[in-house]
């Protein structure tokens, strides 16, 4: 069996497996919608798959606007829902 | 077809001018474009506005301008938005010798009604915190330089210009302007024949082209200027922060994103539009040493727009003795964009033979035949 890799999406618990990203750990988790159109905020999901369209963005331990479907989980990370466009810290 | 004037060229200064033309009554008034409205230096500009320069023309011009954007919607009767953001330029001084240069600069502007003032790096670093404290030494600031949407300032003044009956001819090349007898008889694109005694040259990048076509010589070239955008971020900069000595200017615009340009080194002539990957590497080098947390933001997307060039890189707008009936209104050499109101209105009243608003002879062609001129502007990226 593939080693479990853990994380949290919203503070909620979640497992993936070593070879996933991002987002496709939350897509294997059943999580459809992973950000909001700027403009009328309407969902947006896993869609070029290739670190383009921007439909993934999320905010990753802390930093907004990550890449999620390009960015491989690690351990550890704190995934979050991310609201409007996001700010660098 | 027959027309009063045929301006050629439909992008800011182009429509501004047919605007200009049909509000003091001009009728027949056609503008032709090779391509779209705004397909030209218009459309890929940096669309910020200021009136921090060094010469009494272009602070004048800017001035007038500014006022004009600021209520340019209710003018037109435009009824969508300008995105006109009025939040200052701060111009930073890395050297000596330019924060001298900036106290003359803003004496002269402050002399003319512009409310420009010099400030300290704390004072700098209040109005854009984000700014690296140890890449300048003081800056100036005029709050209420700013910038504005060229696509929809453009559309508002092509849409106001229809209802005044002004002709737009898009997609039709301008490839012969006639002329027998010392004036001009008629204008031939590759789709008709236009008979008319005046042409407005409005055409950019390629205003020199233009200019031969009818035998006219205009010292201008044209050069490529790049430019990059990066993904929107909620709002962290309210003023575009620029430097001539270090080559940069940087302005998040309403939507969010940054959008940053730099003159590259020794640019050949020409009209090469293609995006380099040397700007994108010297561009972000550049941005991350004044402004280091943009370099956390993704680059987009980059393109490319021509200036116009001009011997002492101010416009050059009016008539000129090699051609009754030619007026000229090109050489922004990158700053066509915010002059355009003004633009408009001095080559109307230049064409009508109107009292100018402002004095002109410091931007009449014939300006290069005295051997004395020495006014020459250096406040350019």
């Amino acid at each position: 069996m593939k080693q479990e890799i853990p994380f949290t999406f919203d503070g909620v618990p979640m497992t993936g497996r070593v070879g996933d990203t991002v987002a496709s750990a939350l897509h294997a988790a059943g999580v459809m919608k992973l950000s909001s159109s700027i403009k009328r905020h309407r969902p947006r999901g896993f869609y070029c798959a290739i670190g383009n369209c921007s439909s993934c963005h999320m905010i990753v331990d802390g930093k907004s606007n990550v890449k999620t479907c390009v960015t491989p989980l690690r351990a550890g990370m704190k995934v979050e829902t991310q609201t409007g466009k996001g700010v660098v810290r | 077809m027959k027309s009063e004037i045929v301006i050629v060229g439909a992008g800011i200064s182009g429509t501004a001018i047919a605007y200009n033309l049909a509000i003091r009554g001009m009728k027949d008034i056609v503008v032709v474009d090779q391509g779209y409205l705004t397909a030209g230096s218009t459309g890929r500009c940096g669309a910020g506005v200021r009136q921090q320069w060094q010469t009494m023309a272009n602070c004048t011009m800017a001035k007038k301008s500014i006022e004009f954007f600021e209520h340019a919607a209710e003018t037109l009767h435009y009824d969508e938005d300008i995105e006109f953001k009025q939040e200052g330029y701060l111009i930073l001084a890395c050297t000596a010798a330019e924060v001298e240069q900036f106290q003359k600069n803003v004496a002269l502007q402050n002399s003319l009604g512009i409310p420009s003032k010099v400030v300290s790096k704390e004072e700098a670093l209040k109005i854009v915190p984000h700014l690296n404290p140890d890449a300048f030494i003081s800056a100036t600031y005029c709050r209420t330089d700013g910038h504005l949407n060229p696509f929809k300032m453009t559309d508002a003044y092509y849409q106001a210009g229809k209802k005044l009956g002004v002709t737009y001819l898009f997609g039709e090349r301008v490839e012969r302007i006639d002329v027998e007898q010392g004036r001009i008889q008629r204008v031939v694109t590759d789709k008709r024949t236009i008979e008319t005694a005046r042409v407005v040259d409005a055409a950019g990048g390629y205003a020199k082209e233009v200019g031969e076509l009818a035998g006219v010589r205009i010292p201008v070239y044209a050069e490529r200027h790049e430019i990059l955008v990066t993904e929107p971020i909620e709002k962290m900069q309210g003023p575009m922060v620029m430097s001539f000595s270090q080559n940069l200017y940087c302005q998040q615009v309403p939507h969010g994103a940054f959008i940053m340009g730099r003159t590259t080194p020794n640019e050949p002539h020409g009209h090469d539009l293609s995006s380099s990957w040397q700007f994108l590497d010297a561009m972000a080098k550049t941005v991350c040493k004044f402004l280091p947390k943009v370099g956390e933001l993704h680059a987009i997307r980059q393109w490319a727009g021509s200036y116009c060039m001009s011997p002492d890189r101010q416009p050059i707008l009016g008539p000129t003795d090699q051609l009754e009936g030619f007026y000229l209104a090109c050489g922004f050499s990158g700053h066509g964009f915010m002059f355009a109101p003004m633009t408009g209105v001095l080559l109307a009243e230049m064409i009508l033979g109107l009292p100018t608003t402002l004095p002109v002879e410091d931007l009449l062609i014939d300006r290069f035949k005295k051997q004395t001129t020495t006014v020459y502007e250096k406040s350019v990226v």
